[in-house]
């Protein structure tokens, strides 16, 4: 069999295994009890993952090059980098609202590749002058794998969004460590006057919550135990830490892309539309990380901006070449 | 005396506003949110508005009526600047104001914070200190020398003082939003410091010719300097290579440095993604044309005749010239080139087509035999010089360790026994989820059993809607 028949069937096999595991996940939401859907789930991400990335190494083989060169082969890339920052996120979160939210998107970009683009962007094209260079490989999949994980944060935001619509939330996790407070309902009664004190003299920013709940009621438990994270906390967390994963690698895929236009054009910044979009999405996610740290701003606020993320991600990757202007209009629509 | 005395007075008020009213406001979390928010709006409208067009071409696209959006017309674009939204006083300004906001976190907030996590004595002595974490259980089972090994194993850093213990890990995730803020404050002086003594230059040189950087089209007001005067560089050759269907491949020009006496100092084949640099000037590969072509009529001499780019339409690039086929130049025709593959296309003075001719053959036209022995290339090479760039190399170095650093999660335990039982708590900035496990990891492995660890988590929804 030839390469190029094996790249056909594996971005075919690839979206019906994404399309199955996506039916999986939604099934385990639906059906809460089972344990076994959101195993399966996992394992079809994985094999969505590998077959995939089967694909990209066959690419690279036939084409020569790393295979990021047209927009049929950077889907391919993302949706392998969304499967492989899904099971990151599911490790860390263990549950299966993960996949509920990341899967219809994976399944739909590599339904999109493999059905809709016409068989003309599909094939392997040689390179253009400005793109033969080692930078290509370090750039673009940086930029591509941290526009993964800032998806896969923001769909977390979105599920977070959906899990506590109409309640008021105190948010954990952030840079100054505001979390990791006891929720004052269930604090012994003896402790409620003492650490009014202590409370506000080290919490500083985010006390404001805390304060709030002691005075609401106190229970006497018998013995003091581990206040555990609700799931719309953990939702929120995991979030948070997939960005703050996404954040430092579009950092490093901005600069790399900045060193690379200084090498070969002598500019490091010439406000391309491509490059300023990328800045975009970094302030914005640099907002949201802001907004985490922000007295008075607690609750569903930060989620909100990390769901505007979601669009500003899209536009910055696929919108800005539908305009079609400045150096990284190759190989796409137009 | 009293002038002295006044203008004191009025320092001091200056100094007085500047801490008391301006530094809160620009230390404020919510200016820095809105500052990054802005940025991003006001760079939205450079995408989407084309950018250092003509006029004409903004009178065409935005046309007064009807207006786009009802607002939108070509005067309106020229008067806020959005023809080159990045260079507008508004535009800079804003950037002033979130430098200036990140100084001021960095140094009111972020330095001052720091502080308080280097002390080491952070014990917590009373059973009480626990209950405001929410990680924290009172074990029945267990001592301070049990629960050693499990964080060492860890990889905390350990505390202890009579029966308390403080441990903790991930420090430099303290430290690294700090190492971002100031990378990023150094990336902008780099910005600036470029902007003021570097200077831009574009220069369209043929195949053998020496040149000196005069077409200097964007210099800052300290460039002076920077500008070489002593040294010039020499094309010996430009080229482009094709691939098998015709496609270019890459661009070569083949250039070599020349001190004041002519003598070569430097000599590199450079081309796109490949420059030459020399004394902070780097020259880059960025466009190409065609000089002149050489030729013989019948038996002349050699003759240069030099080729003149010709507006086509369809945006194509075509370079023609026109050659005298009559003594009295009463007669010629024009030859015309596409690309340095070598063909050209001849054409009469009534335009049309009456033959090709390769380079290095020879055709008939008018009864005069023209061979066509060379098509002469030149080069278009982009020179720059920005002293800035190790600034901002250095800042993007920083700042890919700082956003790295800044991921990593501080944790902290506490850990202290009283009257036979043992307290544990702990608490962590970002990673919540991952140090709930670990923590009950933690007390699982010191009391194997204890109620604390085997409870279910909480209600899928939380229970403060008050």
């Amino acid at each position: 069999m030839d390469l190029v028949t094996l790249q056909g069937w594996l971005d075919n096999l690839s979206f019906a295994v994404l399309f199955l595991t996506m039916l999986v996940y939604w099934a385990g939401v639906a059906f809460r009890q089972t344990t076994v859907l959101p195993a399966l789930g996992t394992g079809g991400m994985a094999i969505a993952n590998l077959t995939i990335a089967a694909l990209l190494v066959a690419r690279w083989i036939e084409g020569g090059y790393f295979p990021l060169s047209n927009l049929y082969e950077s889907l391919f890339f993302v949706a392998w980098g969304l499967t492989a920052v899904h099971l990151v996120a599911e490790r860390m979160s263990c549950s299966p609202l993960v996949g509920a939210a990341t899967s219809p998107l994976a399944m739909g970009i590599t339904a999109f590749a493999a059905l809709s683009l016409p068989d003309t962007m599909q094939v392997s094209e040689p390179l253009v002058p400005a793109l033969k260079s080692n930078w290509l490989m370090m750039h673009v999949s940086v930029m591509l794998i941290s526009y993964a994980a800032l998806m896969v944060g923001s769909l977390l935001a979105i599920a977070f969004l959906v899990v506590t619509r109409g309640q008021v939330v105190e948010l954990r996790g952030s840079s100054v460590g505001t979390g990791g407070f006891r929720d004052g309902k269930l604090r012994r009664a003896e402790a409620v006057a003492p650490t009014l004190a202590t409370a506000t003299a080290e919490v500083g920013d985010g006390g404001t919550a805390v304060l709030q709940a002691i005075a609401a009621d106190a229970q006497t438990p018998t013995k003091l135990s581990p206040q555990r994270l609700t799931l719309a906390d953990t939702l929120d967390n995991i979030s948070y830490r997939i960005i703050g994963l996404g954040f430092p690698l579009l950092t490093i895929g901005i600069i790399s892309g900045a060193v690379w236009a200084n090498e070969a054009w002598g500019s490091y910044w010439s406000w391309d539309p491509k490059e300023t979009w990328a800045l975009i999405t970094w302030l914005v996610f640099a907002a949201y990380l802001h907004a985490r740290i922000t007295k008075g701003w607690q609750g569903r606020r930060p989620a909100l901006l990390a769901a505007s993320g979601f669009i500003v991600v899209w536009v910055c990757y696929l919108g800005v070449n539908i305009l079609g202007k400045g150096l990284h209009s190759y190989g796409w629509f137009f | 005396m009293t002038s002295s005395a006044d203008s004191s007075f009025g320092w001091r008020a200056v100094r007085r506003y500047f801490k008391r009213e301006l530094l809160p406001v620009l230390a404020d979390l919510r200016l820095a949110i809105a500052l990054l928010l802005a940025i991003a709006v006001f760079s939205i409208s450079g995408t989407v508005i084309e950018q250092g067009e003509s006029l004409e071409f903004y009178q065409a696209n935005y046309p007064e009526d009807p207006a786009l959006f009802g607002f939108l017309s070509w005067r309106v674009v020229l008067a806020l600047g959005l023809d080159h939204v990045y260079r507008t006083w508004w535009f800079l300004a804003l950037l002033i104001l979130f430098g200036a906001s990140l100084t001021t976190c960095t140094c009111t907030r972020q330095i001052t914070a720091l502080r308080w996590f280097s002390r080491t004595w952070n014990f917590y002595t009373q059973p009480r200190q626990f209950n405001k974490l929410a990680l924290s259980a009172e074990l029945d089972t267990g001592t301070l020398e049990t629960l050693t090994p499990a964080l060492t194993q860890r990889g905390y850093k350990i505390f202890t003082r009579d029966r308390a213990l403080y441990a903790q890990k991930g420090i430099v995730g303290r430290i690294g939003p700090i190492v971002v803020h100031a990378s990023m404050l150094l990336i902008l002086l780099g910005a600036i410091w470029g902007a003021m003594t570097g200077f831009f230059a574009q220069e369209i040189i043929p195949s053998g010719r020496i040149f000196q950087i005069r077409n200097i089209f964007d210099a800052g007001p300290w460039a002076e300097a920077q500008i070489p005067k002593d040294w010039a560089v020499r094309v010996n050759r430009f080229w482009i290579d094709y691939t098998a269907e015709g496609t270019i491949d890459q661009f070569y020009s083949d250039l070599s440095v020349l001190d004041w006496d002519g003598n070569e100092v430097k000599r590199k084949t450079i081309h796109v993604n490949e420059p030459l640099r020399y004394k902070g000037v780097t020259l880059y590969q960025a466009d190409w044309g065609i000089a002149a072509i050489r030729v013989r009529l019948n038996d002349s001499p050699l003759i240069e005749i030099p080729m003149s780019k010709l507006d086509a339409e369809g945006g194509g690039r075509i370079w023609g010239a026109w050659l005298p086929t009559k003594p009295d130049l009463s007669d010629g025709v024009s030859v015309v080139a596409t690309d340095l593959q070598g063909t050209l296309l001849v054409y009469d003075n009534g335009g049309k087509l009456v033959g090709t001719v390769r380079q290095g053959r020879s055709t008939e036209i008018n009864g005069v035999t023209l061979s066509v022995v060379e098509l002469v290339g030149s080069t278009g090479l982009q020179i720059k010089a920005d002293p800035g760039v190790p600034i901002v190399y250095a800042g993007f170095g920083l700042l890919m360790v700082g956003v790295l650093m800044s991921y990593v999660s501080h944790s902290q335990v506490w850990a202290l026994e009283d009257n036979g039982r043992l307290f544990v708590g702990g608490r962590t900035n970002r990673a919540q989820v991952a140090f709930e496990r670990e923590l009950l990891g933690l007390i699982a492995a010191i009391a194997p059993g204890d109620e604390a660890t085997t409870s279910e988590p909480a209600e899928p929804v939380p229970a403060s809607t008050s």
